[in-house]
């Protein structure tokens, strides 16, 4: 009985040594750190936009040549950020000496969060808003109210579009 | 019967031996014969010493305990991802590629080592998060494994039959993304060498 009992002392030990001795492993910690800055990315799928003259009779609203106009906004920014695109003009629209105010072109969205509007001159007009980082997609398509008390000339002026992420 | 046989030799100077006689020829082969046998067993005897000589072995038994070791070495402790525009970065690189590995163990012949990676979690910044999926590594190096970083089942990062020393490197990357928040990220790995 006392052999039998060392017998398996002897086993046991054995084979519990055996648990360290023909296995070893090693742990290597490895950090990984990432940094995510603020960014924002406005893309318009043109630069300009052009209005054909047309009889204010049978359209009193001009589309532009190039509706719909693509436009995506590719923002980074903190997860409660506000994104936000605004546009605003440099000035009505001119031909010289002779003006057409910037307030009679309009333009229409599509796309979640972007926003309908009307041009201004004096105070950037909303044209979306996000929460949150991403990259968002949509159209916006321009009109101009037409009107015989236009002079006729080429009319020109310039609109900029701001994306912000806070 | 004796008979009698002159010397041959003869004698001039008047010095003279006794004859010779069958008797004397007799003892003289039979001594002779003594003699040859004498030699034989003194041969036998000088030729039976290495035999005689006293010889011995003893065994030794040498014994060396080779226990199963692994050993695991990145060549660095962390790596960093710089922030860069999705459009043109749709994956960054870590500044730190590549990453040198080198795993030693000591194993069984026929016995497989494995390494393997497994993230505490996903990149956090505060609240926010970047899932560790989105980090994934290349390498180099025979036995070496590619892989995606995940944060509950560890992944194969290498593996090999029989002990010895692998080399190799990794080369890290992240998917970049305009949906991430702003933040600096962390998250912690760990890297298992196992010999069994």
């Amino acid at each position: 009985m006392k052999k039998l009992s060392l017998v398996l002392v002897i086993g046991l030990g054995l084979v519990l040594m055996a648990g360290n001795v023909f296995a070893a492993s090693a742990t290597q910690g490895l950090t990984i750190n990432a940094t995510v800055a603020n960014t924002a990315k406005l893309t318009l799928g043109v630069a300009t936009i052009a209005f054909p003259d047309a009889d204010p009779d049978t359209t009193p609203s001009i589309a532009a040549t190039q509706n719909p106009v693509t436009v995506t906004a590719k923002a980074k920014t903190t997860n409660a950020g506000a994104v936000t695109l605004t546009v605003v003009t440099g000035g009505d629209l001119t031909s010289g000496s002779d003006t057409i105010l910037i307030g009679n072109v309009t333009w229409t969205v599509t796309g979640a969060g972007f926003v309908a509007g009307t041009m201004n001159k004096t105070t950037a007009q909303s044209a979306g808003s996000w929460t949150g980082s991403g990259s968002r997609a949509g159209t916006f398509s321009y009109n101009l109210a037409n009107s015989w008390a236009y002079a006729t000339g080429a009319y020109t002026a310039t609109a900029t579009y701001t994306l912000t992420a806070p | 019967m004796v008979e009698r046989i002159d010397c041959p030799c003869g004698s001039t100077d008047g010095l003279s031996f006794p004859p010779i006689t069958l008797l004397d020829q007799e003892n003289g082969e039979r001594e002779m014969k003594r003699f040859s046998l004498v030699l034989a067993i003194l041969g036998l005897l000088l030729t039976s010493m290495p035999v005689l000589a006293v010889n011995t072995t003893q065994p030794l038994t040498v014994n060396m305990a080779i226990s199963a070791r692994a050993k695991l070495t990145l060549g660095v402790n962390a790596i960093n991802f710089a922030d860069a525009d999705p459009d043109s970065s749709p994956s960054i690189l870590a500044t730190e590629n590549p990453v040198s590995v080198t795993a030693k163990v000591r194993t069984g012949a026929a016995s497989t080592a494995t390494l393997t990676h497994l993230a505490g979690g996903d990149l956090t910044s505060g609240g926010n998060t970047i899932a560790i999926s989105n980090v994934t590594w290349t390498v180099t190096g025979a036995g070496f494994v590619a892989g995606t970083m995940n944060k509950t089942t560890a992944q194969s990062a290498g593996n090999w039959t029989g002990s010895g020393s692998y080399s190799g490197t990794y080369s890290y990357s992240i998917v970049n993304s305009w949906s991430y928040a702003t933040g600096n990220y962390t998250a912690s790995t760990t890297y298992t060498l196992t010999a069994p």
